[in-house]
């Protein structure tokens, strides 16, 4: 330990080498409850070639390393089982460039997605991806998981706008895959395998991401309905019709009591689910677009349509949508939620389905999610002291991942395996796969160092992983 | 089970447990805090130290545990965090139950103690300040039913001309010489049932409404005595008492309307959720700008620029920068301990650091 920490501290140097207690306390968590592990020590390397050098150390000490962004996502990615370096990226927090006539932005991956989506902004441009966290999640954090967001179905997810990285390996070599090029298929994909690589294959320390240009307008609207599976059915009705709107989420009426004790934006906590829909582009195509939606969504049982009246509105409506998880966590001391996705044509099944889940094991189950792709967050709230009612949810969750994979579907579709869902993967991937996964990671990392028993490690490992 | 031992102060009774658990670690909250934005540690970020706070709870970390303490006093108990927090997370209370708990004895820092001293002895000893009362805005004797000024403890003996100004925005204000200090400071620096005591005893002596120019005491009088008792004194304006605000006189400088910036009360906007009043006066006074960040922290933090001055100074030099920008004539503070740290900062440059009631009296 001492030689380890001092190799770290001439490396990054004193003020960036964290060992005391409380220091590393707060870094044996992230944002899923439940997971607790200490690191032994937290690194803050501010250079690519510092985080190449701590990386040369840990592999020849045969040191675990978990890299960390903002330490917000829900799968316990950055929980340090089993101790060893917690490596912080944000220091690397520089936007490199935003270069308008090339439609991209070059950045270090502690810079926030918020920070990048502004930066974009300010030259009239679009930084597409826009996770629930952006206020706070890394851009690395987001490559790292390929967070999804608020504009799935029409623009799809983080891997769509990752043109190249810079990544170090666990063995100190630094490499770049892609780049500027918008057509490069020379070699494997590998920016492809490290998005959703979540900290198992490399460190990342520079993205290149496309931006698209700005559209004109951006509107939403809200339609209220008697049940999940009938806003389900609108949404199938809507893109049916041809419309693929750029928004379309939705939450329960557990959630919208939730959100709306928070944010006091007068939604209408009577109704059984609310669709949020919202499109953009020229302001006639918009006005048109949401007009359709709404009309489509009356054909199909809404019990009411409104439309924000402005931008600010349309903002509000967003934002409390962000806030749901959060919002929906004042009901209970703890909040378990997951991130099951199906076939969109399914969703509807998949609500009801989730609606008897809970109501068998006799759970406060609230769902939202991303209705345009088809991706749920059913979000168990109880009492953390109650430990049998912390026993059925583990058992009902088993039930929901099952019936995903059942109508098709997945086991995560966008907050990532990490150390709470690895025990499931194999349900999803089957034996083949999940070994063809260890050989890739072996492949990337020899000594097992990056991020262990997580993607690329066998589920079993994790079985004593859920501490308090 | 944890990895980790269980301390023997792991008694679980330090923090309530449901405002303890209402933290969900989504770490919304973390851009907002200004510690953390000095450091990009976790520990000095809300989430990190609610975290601490657990496991002090939980018994893995001692509360006398160095970095417990450490971010104890490192936090500047801003509350910053609380309206971003889209759980409703009560940061405030549980910094007050930490500081009660961490800082007994000779952890408390010595600093602390001669403030809080001293504040209690102009609040139980009222009578004996007479004299620099007097200077301040003592009425002869208001009826009872008169909204009482409250002087304010800083703020009576740095910036009596303060409550002097209120009073001649708003002659309807009487301000009875025996007042005591609402405790705004114990309650922050590790006394929280002192500090209610004495919020409840001013309630007491000053019965009915109570105006105050300070927004950080109207925030702990309000939790103590109710929301509904308790106006600060941009609040009490665009509620419409006082003057019209329509009718005041723009303020001039070099013949055209005076350009003026505000810096938000931490506690007023955090806890009180008043942040347009403010603007709002200062519309009809002159030229109205933004600050960047207005409703960040300045560094003063009621005990904190005197007890961290180094923290301090960091946290207020963004401030200053943002500031020198804009070329302000005034910089308007409704808040003391904000008046002093903002008239630091600005010494020298072009723009003069004045309290609200001040520019709305000469506006009259
Ligand atoms: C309220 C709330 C709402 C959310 N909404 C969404 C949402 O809508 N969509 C969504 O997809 N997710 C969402 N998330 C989950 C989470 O915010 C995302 O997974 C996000 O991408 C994590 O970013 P981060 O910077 O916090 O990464 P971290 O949590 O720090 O790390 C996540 C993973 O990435 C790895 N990692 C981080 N940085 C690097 C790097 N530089 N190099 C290599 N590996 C790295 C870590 O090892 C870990 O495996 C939400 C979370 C919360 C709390
Ligand atoms: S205090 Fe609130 S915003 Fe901050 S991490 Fe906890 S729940 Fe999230
Ligand atoms: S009170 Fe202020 S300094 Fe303390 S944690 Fe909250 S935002 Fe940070």
């Amino acid at each position: 330990m001492a030689t380890l920490v001092e190799r770290l501290t001439s490396i990054v140097g004193a003020a960036h080498v964290r060992t005391a207690a409380g220091e590393l306390e707060v870094y044996a968590r992230d944002a899923t409850p439940l997971f607790h592990h200490r690191p032994d020590v937290v690194v803050f390397p501010g250079s690519t070639a510092e985080v190449a050098e701590v990386l040369r150390l840990a592999t020849e000490l045969r040191i675990p390393v978990v890299p960390r962004g903002a330490g917000s996502n829900l799968c316990a990615a950055t929980v340090p089982l089993a101790g060893g370096i917690v490596l912080v990226l944000t220091r690397l927090d520089e936007i490199l460039e935003v270069s308008g006539p090339e439609l991209l932005a070059r950045v270090q991956p502690g810079v926030s997605t918020q920070a990048l989506a502004t930066a974009a902004a300010a030259q009239g441009l679009l930084y597409v991806p826009d996770p629930g966290s952006k206020v706070v999640s890394t851009v690395g954090g987001n490559v790292a998981t390929c967070a999804g967001g608020l504009r799935g179905l029409k623009y799809g997810v983080t891997r769509n706008y990752v043109l190249g990285l810079e990544v170090v390996l666990p063995t100190g070599e630094v490499v770049r895959t892609g780049g500027r090029l918008w057509k490069d298929v020379a070699g494997y994909d590998l920016t492809r395998l490290l998005t959703g690589s979540e900290g198992t294959l490399g460190v990342i320390t520079e993205v290149t991401v496309a931006l698209l240009p700005a559209p004109a307008a951006t509107r939403t609207g809200v339609a209220y309905f008697a049940d999940l599976a009938a806003a389900g059915r609108a949404v199938d009705a809507v893109i049916g019709a041809g419309i693929t709107p750029a928004t379309c989420e939705f939450l329960d009426r557990t959630c919208v009591a939730a959100v709306e004790d928070y944010a006091h934006l007068g939604l209408d906590t009577e109704a059984g689910a609310l669709l949020l829909f919202g499109d953009d582009g020229d302001p006639e195509l918009v006005d048109r677009s949401l007009g359709r939606i709404a009309d489509v969504c009356t054909e199909h049982g809404a019990t009411g349509v409104t439309l924000a009246a402005d931008v600010a509105a349309s903002e509000d409506l967003l934002a409390a949508r962000r806030c749901s998880l959060p919002a929906l966590s004042r009901l209970g001391s703890l909040t378990i939620l997951e991130d099951a996705t199906v076939p969109r044509p399914r969703l509807a099944e998949m609500a009801d389905r989730i609606t008897a889940i809970a109501a068998k094991h006799e759970l406060t189950i609230g769902t939202f999610g991303h209705a345009g792709d088809g991706n749920l967050h059913p979000t168990c709230v109880l009492d953390a002291s109650d430990a049998a009612a912390v026993e059925r949810s583990h058992a009902a969750f088993g039930e929901i991942f099952g019936a995903a994979i059942d109508l098709g579907g997945t086991i995560t579709g966008e907050h990532g395996v990490g150390a709470a869902k690895l025990p499931y993967l194999s349900r999803r991937l089957g034996n083949d796969q999940m070994a063809l996964l260890s050989r890739i990671k072996t492949a990337f990392d020899p000594a097992g160092i990056l991020n262990p028993g997580k993607l690329g490690s066998t589920g079993d490992q994790t079985t004593e992983a859920g501490t308090a | 089970m944890s990895d980790e031992p269980r301390t023997a102060a792991g008694t679980g009774d330090v923090f309530d447990p449901d405002l303890l658990s209402r933290c969900m670690s989504c770490g919304f909250c973390l851009p907002s805090c200004p510690t953390y934005r000095m450091t990009g540690e976790e520990a000095s970020s809300p989430r990190g130290r609610i975290t601490l706070m657990r496991a002090v709870q939980d018994g893995r970390l001692d509360v006398t545990d160095p970095t417990v303490l450490a971010q104890s006093q490192f936090c500047l108990g801003c509350r910053a965090c609380e309206p971003v927090c889209p759980a409703g997370v009560q940061y405030g209370e549980l910094l007050e139950e930490w500081r009660d708990t961490a800082w007994q004895g000779r952890n408390r820092p010595v600093l602390a103690k001669l403030l809080m001293l001293m504040m209690s002895r102009l609040g139980m000893v009222g009578i004996t300040l007479a004299g620099l009362v007097r200077r301040a805005a003592r009425t002869r004797r208001g009826t009872p039913a008169a909204p009482n000024l409250m002087l304010g403890c800083v703020e009576r003996v740095l910036y009596p001309k303060v409550s002097r100004a209120a009073r001649r925005a708003d002659p309807s204000l009487v301000a009875p010489a025996v007042q005591g200090c609402c405790g705004a400071l114990h309650a922050h620096n590790g006394e929280s049932g002192l500090g209610r005591r004495m919020a409840r005893r001013l309630g007491r002596q000053l019965p009915g409404t109570i105006v105050t120019t300070s927004g950080g005491c109207s925030a702990h009088l309000a939790a103590e005595l109710g929301a509904d008792r308790v106006q600060e004194f941009s609040a009490w304006l665009a509620a419409g008492h006082g003057p019209d605000l329509a009718d005041l006189t723009p303020i001039q400088v070099d013949g055209r309307r005076a350009r003026l910036g505000l810096q938000d009360s931490c506690h007023l906007r955090n806890a009180l959720g008043v942040w347009r009043e403010p603007r709002e006066v200062l519309a009809h006074l002159g030229d109205y700008v933004e600050v960047p960040d207005a409703g960040s922290c300045c560094g003063a933090a009621g005990s904190y620029s005197v007890l961290r001055p180094a923290d301090s100074r960091e946290v207020l030099a963004p401030k200053v920068a943002a500031i020198a920008e804009l070329d302000l004539d005034y910089l308007v503070v409704v808040n003391p301990g904000c008046y002093r740290q903002m008239a630091a900062g600005l010494r020298g440059s072009g723009t003069r650091v004045v309290h609200l009631a001040e520019l709305v009296a000469r506006a009259l």
